[in-house]
């Protein structure tokens, strides 16, 4: 023991003075092969910047001062420690680290992921080839190295719930952090909900929603009857036979004493319900994340009060409206008539233009469901799943040009996806005493032209800020 | 702010409509009222409240408030029945075993399928939605109400009708199971008719089993607080409660000697509730079928689209109703269920059918085989106000639907018909094409269904090759 504290102390207190003697201080930040910038010091302050501490609580010049990964303090006038490294935040905006609450983010694919190939019997697959490893977790599969964790931080996210991949039961997600240099470093203690989808099995059972159903009962209730039987045997063995154990009935063992939430990732409305009728059902814990066509769903959302996820994919637009202005396409959605009597054969024109009228009010309601959902008082947070990260920020501004406020939608980023993940006291809001998860922009993050110039993950800085040349968020080829 | 003002306008437009379930009260007037189950009554008036057909009777008087309908000159009839259909369903077959109890259409209504709508059109109120015949047992039924204008798949939910079973015999659950094996596996029990009725037997007695194994465990619980329940099987529950009688099988089927063979396992495990599909053969073993009490259900003259379907007679329906086999005729498909009114009417060309029979096969007779006829079924006060309005009388060629009611709410009007009425659209497909769409496929019947199956597991060429070779 004696030998680890000498060895601690060494790095803590040597460590940096070597790296002094060797750099001039310009040249800190020119170790162009390093993952993470080394620090001179362990506190950082970025100095006259606009905070924004959290939506609606913004600082217009103020300093805030991390250390060891906490912020130590923010306000207007903040004395900056002698030992900070000072960031000048003149024309820099720092927010909240974003948090993206379900993502594969650190989870590379594998040939696993979709089990197909020949079986002896299709009706009674192995549970592995049928796409069931609710058991599965995810911890054992991150790579802090894969690409997806550096191009997540580059969108300004910090943090995230990853989930492994697979199809109706891809396992056990976890919170993790968007750094550090191996999957240990990334993960973080708190909820670990359990991955549910509607994606059939490929060849065997079950391969359609009713057939996921009735599977989704049958693991659910037989896993129920084992924990009462297995809860005897553990008072009593004596005159029982050995309780059957399964690694995949007994992942169910704490969702059905209420500890591990079921996350369904949906994609319409009806799948949606499915996922509600089968927590109603059951009585696990539902957390609801995809939700596209939620807006068909909201009262039943909101009577259960369900922690809600909302996709940030989008429908395309149409390829009649691919080229069209705004100014155009609002004027179609305005005429739109829901009563027309066209005979088709007279007037063909005049039945595509309300066609196409009554597409664009169809896709609306998908780019208005956020803002609805805020204007109904749900919180909810974002997530990227399925999608690629990189139109990540356009289909958020959809949104936002569809009605959803700047605030709300950093409260999605944030401080309401921190609540919903229970991360709430060390995440999603800039606070002294959070973990230091920091997104700087040069600009507020919601204009189109700013760009996300540095990022810090529990106090790790991860891009430079300097955004010369061909920009720093999405072209960034600095360190990574 | 125009942004607001496209949010509020989006608002007013939203497709699906919230209000549109609620009962209302309504006095349709001056028709000539076909009963089915009372005679025909001229003149005559029908009021609906609160959804309930409450007087019926010449010059009513009606509550403040009661929307008039005026149908002098016009026929008015119970809502059509369709005891056989695949609408408004995400999935039809999970096909990918013999033996499916344990799956419910239930779990797979699809309210935004315009198909609702256009059964409406047909004067359709009921439908049976049933899983597909790819399977011995097949899923579980849903018998739904067609009320359009709600997302919620609980709104269409016929309240309180009772569970109906799927089964399939001959060549569908032997070609998808037994002759080419799909998705990932090789040729599996069934492959042959003998092996349809052992997998209905080794269904059956594993149901059998299951079932007394529980009894017995509920019967040592009594003793013996650590008796060890049985493994958990939603499959066996539902054969169990099939053996139990709480759920009504509705079995795919077309040669006599199939059906009689289901009539014999079915005598085996004590199960006498027995709808026959299609039963194209059925007319050869009527007396059979009326002896055991079994029902059937049948295409009113569609025949010869494979091989076990090729011996075939118009006279089918006629045949089994002269011998007391209660039978209606269905749509299976979601083209003919909009004239399912001129399909009664030709049993009146193959087999004199009176008109009350005739109407019956589409109204009072599916009732009974859904075991709804207390609810639906015939005009009488206290039955559901699901009625269709027909400019001309429905067993005519001439027959128009006019309006169609479910609970009193009216569903379809002809004088208020749209070009679009989809609650769900697209938003980002190629105009004028969708989900729903009526295509030349919609005249495949029942080899439709198992296209679909075969198709989500990847082995479409081949079926469409065999189908256009049956």
């Amino acid at each position: 023991m004696p030998k680890q504290l000498f060895a601690a102390g060494w790095r803590r207190y040597v460590l940096p003075f070597l790296l002094l003697s060797f750099l001039p201080t310009s040249l800190v930040f020119a170790q162009k092969d390093s993952q993470d910038i080394p620090s001179v010091s362990e506190a950082t302050a970025i100095r006259g910047a606009r905070i924004v501490q959290a939506p609606g609580r913004v600082i217009e010049s103020g300093t805030i001062v991390i250390r060891n990964g906490v912020i130590e303090s923010v306000g207007r006038r903040v004395d900056i420690p002698y030992d900070a490294r000072i960031i000048d935040g003149d024309s820099l905006t720092v927010y909240a680290g974003f948090i993206d609450a379900l993502t594969n983010v650190g989870v590379p694919e594998s040939d696993d992921d979709n089990p197909t190939g020949s079986v002896p019997d299709r009706s009674n697959p192995t549970f592995e080839r049928a796409g069931i490893a609710p058991q599965k977790d995810v911890r054992m599969h991150l790579d802090a190295s894969d690409k997806s964790v550096a191009s997540h931080r580059q969108r300004g996210f910090t943090a995230a719930l990853a989930a492994p991949r697979g199809r109706m039961l891809p396992g056990q997600t976890s919170l993790v952090l968007l750094t550090g240099d191996k999957a240990s470093d990334m993960v973080l203690p708190g909820t670990r909900p359990v991955l549910f989808e509607f994606e059939g099995a490929q060849g065997v059972y079950p391969g359609t929603p009713m057939g996921m159903m009735a599977q989704f009962r049958q693991l659910y209730r037989e896993a129920d009857r084992r924990m009462g039987v297995q809860a005897m045997y553990d008072a009593n063995p004596s005159g029982l036979s050995r309780p059957p154990y399964d690694e995949v009935h007994a992942a169910f063992f704490s969702v059905i004493e209420g500890d591990t939430p079921i996350i369904s990732f949906t994609s319409d409305a009806l799948e949606l319900r499915r996922a509600l009728s089968l927590s109603d059902e059951l009585g696990f814990n539902l957390m609801a994340a995809g939700l596209n066509q939620g807006f068909d769903v909201m009262d039943e959302l909101m009577s259960r009060g369900i922690p809600t996820i909302v996709t940030l994919d989008i429908p395309d637009r149409p390829d009649w409206a691919a080229k069209a202005d705004q100014d155009s396409l609002d004027q179609v959605l305005a005429s739109y008539n829901d009563d027309t009597r066209t005979a088709t054969f007279r007037d063909i024109e005049a039945e595509k233009r309300n066609l196409e009228a009554k597409q664009l009010v169809a896709r609306t309601e998908f780019l208005t469901m956020p803002a609805r959902f805020a204007e109904a008082g749900i919180p909810f947070a974002f997530t990227t799943y399925g999608l690629s990260v990189n139109v990540m920020r356009r289909n958020m501004m959809e949104y936002i040009a569809n009605g959803l406020s700047e605030d709300d939608a950093l409260s999605a980023l944030t401080v309401d996806a921190a609540a919903i993940l229970g991360l709430s006291n060390v995440m999603g809001s800039l606070d002294a005493g959070k973990m230091a998860n920091l997104v700087v922009t040069d600009g507020n993050y919601f204009d189109k032209d700013s760009k996300v110039t540095i990022v810090f993950v529990d106090g790790n800085q991860h891009l430079t800020g300097d955004c010369s040349g061909s920009g720093c968020s999405d072209k960034f080829s600095w360190g990574n | 702010m125009k942004l607001v003002r496209l949010t509020g306008l989006l608002m007013a437009l939203l497709l699906v409509n919230a209000t549109s379930a609620i009962a209302q009260d309504v006095v349709i007037r001056n028709a000539t009222v076909l009963t089915v189950t009372g005679g025909t009554l001229e003149n005559t008036d029908v009021l609906i409240t609160g959804g309930i057909i409450s007087e019926i009777g010449k010059g009513l008087r009606t509550p403040r408030g009661t929307e008039e309908v005026d149908a002098t000159g016009k026929f008015v009839m119970p809502g059509i029945i369709d005891a056989h259909s695949h609408i408004a369903l995400s999935s039809v077959n999970e096909g990918s075993s013999p033996v499916t109890a344990e799956v419910s259409m239930e779990d797979v209504v699809n309210p935004y399928q315009i198909g609702i709508y256009r059964a409406s059109a047909g004067g359709v109120t009921t439908s049976h939605l049933m899983h597909g015949s790819a399977n011995v047992i097949g899923g579980q039924n849903e018998t739904v109400k067609h009320r359009w204008g709600s997302s919620d798949p609980n709104d269409l939910r016929f309240e309180g009708a009772p569970r109906t079973i799927k089964f399939a015999l001959g060549e569908n659950p032997t070609r998808v199971h037994g002759r080419r094996g799909t998705g990932g596996t090789g040729a599996i029990v069934p492959a042959t008719r003998m092996g349809v009725e052992q997998v209905l037997r080794n269904a059956f007695e594993h149901g059998k089993r299951y079932m007394e194994a529980w009894d017995a465990y509920d019967a040592e619980l009594a003793s013996n607080p650590r008796a060890v329940p049985p493994v958990w099987n939603e499959r066996m529950e539902v054969m169990a409660d099939i053996i139990r009688g709480e759920v009504l099988v509705h079995c795919h089927s077309y040669r006599a000697d199939e059906i009689v063979m289901l009539t014999r396992v079915l005598k085996d495990y004590g199960v006498d509730k027995i709808t026959f599909q299609h039963a194209n053969e059925a007319f050869k073993v009527a007396p059979e079928l009326a002896a055991y009490g079994a029902h059937a259900s049948v295409f009113s003259d569609w025949w010869s689209y494979k091989f076990e379907v090729y011996y075939s007679t118009a006279y089918n329906a006629a045949i089994l109703i002269r011998n007391g086999v209660i039978t209606s005729i269905n749509s299976d498909s979601g083209e003919l269920n909009r004239h399912l009114y001129h399909e009664a009417a030709k049993t009146q060309r193959y087999g004199n059918l009176e008109d009350d029979e005739a109407l019956a096969t589409i109204t009072i007779n599916p009732a009974i085989q859904l075991g709804i006829q207390d609810r639906v079924g015939s005009i009488e006060i206290g039955k559901d106000g699901d009625i269709a309005i027909f400019e001309g009388h429905p067993l005519s060629v001439y027959a128009v639907p006019e309006m169609t009611f479910v609970d009193g709410v009216k569903v379809f009007d002809r004088a208020a018909d749209p070009d679009d009425v989809r609650l769900e659209v697209d938003p980002e497909g190629a105009i004028g094409q969708y989900e729903g769409q009526i295509t030349s496929r919609d005249h495949f019947h029942d080899q439709n269904e198992v296209i679909d199956f075969l198709e989500a597991f990847g082995d479409l060429e081949d079926v469409i090759t065999e189908t256009t070779h049956n």
